[in-house]
């Protein structure tokens, strides 16, 4: 299951990210690594971007992006 | 006197620039989002007998370089000139903050960390213990806040402590088996006598066991280098294995994330997290799905509504005191080509920039409460799926809205984008968002053809048919000339901050001293000039031709042929010939020679447009009405459809000279910049032309 599919207010936990070497950088550096809790915030009208929020910050993303983030819900 | 250069760094929006105005009492600016600061600036300060320089850099998440402003601080930190790095933290996201001090650390330099927005800390219940974080880290760590301007003086201390004592490797502590490793390594060099100057063994087998490829250049050439060999292979070889990885970069990812996820632990705890609530209740409104795109276009049509309502009463004072003003300078002047120079050249002229201020004013608090507030980057999350589409990035968003204030600063705030190609094409389109200079051709147009009560209807038009021309052109742009991959989007959003009235103030006044100057200085010779060149040659002859036919014509004929004549003797004025020269290339969009004039003379500056407009008709409407207001004498003699055209065309074309030269410095490539130039002007012209002909058909 990838961060794209997940329903808006859910809290989830990342478990890989498959983006490419600089992304992977970037989103790290954000604070989205392997490990982290996220929630998803807000989606778009046509679900283009969407916002998480992630300890003390809010991210916002592309679909394309959260595609490669592979996550597992929370129980 | 002593002179100590600091490196501001930190990631963005954490407070770095308003820490330097704090420090030194400069005014850099400040806004609420990623990627205010593009360029370095230079702040300064002295204490004791010290001039200390701050470097003010833009933000950067991490080393890696990302997007174009994040390079110029990666550049200055490799290769720039000063003694120690302050480092800015912003104390409510200490974690992720400490993954660039973590990579700065590995830098060798003197080394400060402030730990910012310690105000906000307290409010969110967010505690962090100073003291303890430096014991680890050994170097210093100030809690200050740059709003109340906490701990400034001792962080202003503590920098000339740093700098005049030696320096202090930072500590960073890595995991059992890196630490096995890094010891086997350091003891090796310990035993052999081993000694660099200003480093310690430690850091050197950090940064062998790291593979940085300048301390093997520095290692490689020392003897002992053959019998360190296997030693470092053997090493690399148990941490490949202990980390499952071949990769070394993930490898100290990995250890820094630890590292700083450890410390984190160690010095902060937190209470409660009220500010993260508030600004998620206002997110459910502001980017809510469906409302969130039609808040925005609703504050934008009020803005436009405003800057009519409340600016027309000043600006018709001003009017009125510019009219006034001529008419007592005028009377008190006897020659007749001096009384002409001040009141149809410098006053008039001065006057219709100047009586555009207040709108001018009211844009300028429009984009700084945009930018202040946190508002921006909300808009940019909105607007990127429509953007997408148009072959834009959300991120575009930021440097198209600095574009209503200026071209000059929008190009350059294009640097946060990472592709050549978005940030190209953006640079493209900015042209198209109206900037603040065009607003007075605006305003004076739809006030002389349009109903009070629907100019700011008709200027926000205005706004958003430029916006959406810029959308399409980039739609055109990005499937011809600029293919390519698209880049990811990736965002911070930060919180909402309620902007500083003071700073509000700030921002929107020195906006309007520039406007002030700019008419004093630039706008009052550039209106000396369009009136002599518009009032010499002096053709006695045409004077003396008519004079014998105003003689012996009826009375109410009289102001007709006065009229006549004055626009001939024009016609034949060193403008005028100009004018007329040019005048075909203008004519299917329905311009006058005056019209196509003041196009041409915008290039210089937009404000032009209108001084322009406001010296040739005044010259040409001297006598029949002396208090008819430029906009009623420009709704008397330009036609609607003309009108219309005019204003299309000055949405569309170049952007002045000065944004044109730093259009072709962020380009990098002349190239761009011919294109710029061949590509606003034909579209300028082709929608002018669409405008004009079809409107022609109606009236
Ligand atoms: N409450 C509070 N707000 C602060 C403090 N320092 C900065 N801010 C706010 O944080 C925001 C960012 O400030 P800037 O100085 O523009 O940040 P920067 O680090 O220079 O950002 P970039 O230039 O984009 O890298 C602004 O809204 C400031 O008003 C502080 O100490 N306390
Ligand atoms: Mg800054």
């Amino acid at each position: 299951m990838n961060l794209s599919h997940i329903e808006k207010n859910t809290k989830v936990r990342i478990k890989e990210i498959k983006s490419p070497a600089i992304l992977k950088k970037r989103l790290q550096s954000l604070g989205i690594s392997a490990g982290k809790e996220v929630e998803v915030s807000e989606i778009s009208l046509q679900k283009n971007t969407l916002k998480i929020s992630l300890g003390f910050s809010f991210i916002a993303l592309r679909m394309n992006e959260a595609q490669t983030i592979e996550v597992e819900e929370l129980s | 006197m002593k002179k100590i250069v600091i490196a501001l760094v930190g990631q963005p929006n954490v407070g770095k620039s308003h820490l330097a105005n704090a420090l030194s009492g400069s005014n850099l600016k400040i806004g609420n989002f990623a990627g205010v600061t593009v360029e370095k600036a230079i702040a300064s300060f002295s204490k004791d007998d010290t001039e200390i320089e701050i470097i003010d850099l833009p933000g950067l998440y991490s080393l890696e370089d990302f997007s174009a402003d994040e390079k110029v601080t990666k550049d200055f930190l490799l290769k720039g000139e000063y003694d120690l790095i302050l480092n800015v933290i912003d104390s409510t996201n200490l974690e992720r903050n400490l993954n660039l001090s973590v990579e700065l650390m590995e830098l060798d330099k003197k080394m400060i960390i402030a730990l910012n927005m310690d105000d906000e800390a307290h409010k969110e219940g967010i505690e962090i213990d100073a003291t303890y974080m430096r014991k680890i880290l050994s170097i210093p760590c100030i809690k200050v806040s740059s709003k109340t301007k906490y701990n400034i003086d001792a962080l202003q201390e503590s920098i000339l402590h740093v700098n005049a004592h030696e320096p202090v490797a930072a500590k960073l502590f890595y995991s059992d088996i890196i630490e096995t490793e890094l010891e086997k390594i350091t003891s090796f060099l310990d035993e052999k006598h081993f000694k660099a100057p200003n480093m310690s063994n430690r850091h050197i087998a950090i940064g062998l066991l790291w593979q940085r490829k300048p301390m093997y250049a520095m290692m490689h050439e020392q003897p002992l280098f053959i019998e360190l060999q296997p030693i470092l292979n053997n090493a690399l070889g148990h941490v490949y294995m202990y980390a499952g990885s071949e990769d070394i970069e993930e490898v100290i990812n990995k250890e820094n994330a630890a590292f700083v996820s450890g410390l984190t632990t160690d010095v902060m705890s937190v209470k409660a997290q009220k500010s993260k609530n508030l600004t998620q209740a206002i997110d459910k409104l502001l980017i809510h799905k469906l409302l969130g795109i039609p808040i925005f276009v609703f504050l934008m049509w009020g803005l436009f509504q405003l800057t009519f309502t409340l600016g027309q009463a000043p600006m018709d004072w001003i009017e009125g005191a510019f009219q006034w003003l001529g008419e007592i300078v005028g009377a008190t002047i006897e020659n007749e080509a001096i009384k002409s120079l001040i009141v149809d050249g410098i006053i008039v002229g001065v006057g219709s920039v100047l009586m555009f201020l207040p709108n001018i004013m009211i844009l300028f608090l429009g984009i700084s409460l945009l930018e202040t507030t946190g508002y921006m980057s909300r808009v940019a999350f909105l607007l990127d799926g429509f953007f997408h589409k148009f072959g834009l990035h959300g991120k575009s968003f930021i440097p198209l809205v600095t574009g209503f204030g200026c071209s000059v600063p929008a190009y350059m705030a294009a640097r946060t984008l990472k592709n050549k190609k978005d940030r190209l094409l953006t640079m493209f389109i900015i042209g198209f968002m109206s900037c603040g200079a065009r607003l007075p051709v605006f305003v004076l147009f739809a006030g002389a053809f349009f109903d009070e009560d629907m100019a700011g209807n008709v200027l926000f038009i205005i706004y958003i048919s430029g916006a959406l021309l810029g959308l399409i052109a980039g739609k055109i742009l990005s499937v011809t000339a600029f293919k390519g991959e698209d880049e990811p989007f990736v965002m911070e959003m930060p919180k909402y901050r309620f902007p500083s009235p003071r700073l509000i103030w700030f921002s929107v006044y020195s906006k309007s001293i520039m406007y002030l100057k700019k008419a004093g200085t630039f706008i009052l010779m550039a209106s000396m000039l369009i009136w002599f060149i518009s009032s010499y040659p002096k053709n006695s002859f045409i004077e003396e031709s008519y004079a014998p036919q105003i003689e012996a014509a009826l009375d109410e004929e009289k102001g007709a042929l006065e009229n006549e004549m004055r626009e001939k003797m024009m016609e034949n004025t060193y403008l005028g010939i100009i004018g007329k020269t040019i005048e075909p290339i203008f004519t299917p969009l329905g311009f006058d020679w005056k019209m196509s004039v003041a196009t041409i003379s915008g290039l210089a500056a937009k404000e032009v447009i209108v001084s322009t407009l406001g010296v040739l008709y005044s010259l040409g409407d001297e006598v029949s009405e002396d208090d008819a207001s430029l906009k009623e004498i420009i709704s008397k003699s330009i036609s609607f459809p003309s009108a219309i055209a005019f204003i299309i065309f000055v949405m569309i074309y170049l952007p002045c000279i000065a944004a044109t030269a730093v259009f072709a410095k962020e380009a990098e490539n002349y190239k761009y910049t011919i294109y710029l130039v061949v590509f606003t002007f034909a579209t300028a012209w082709i929608f002018a032309f669409i405008a004009y002909q079809t409107l022609s058909l109606f009236y």
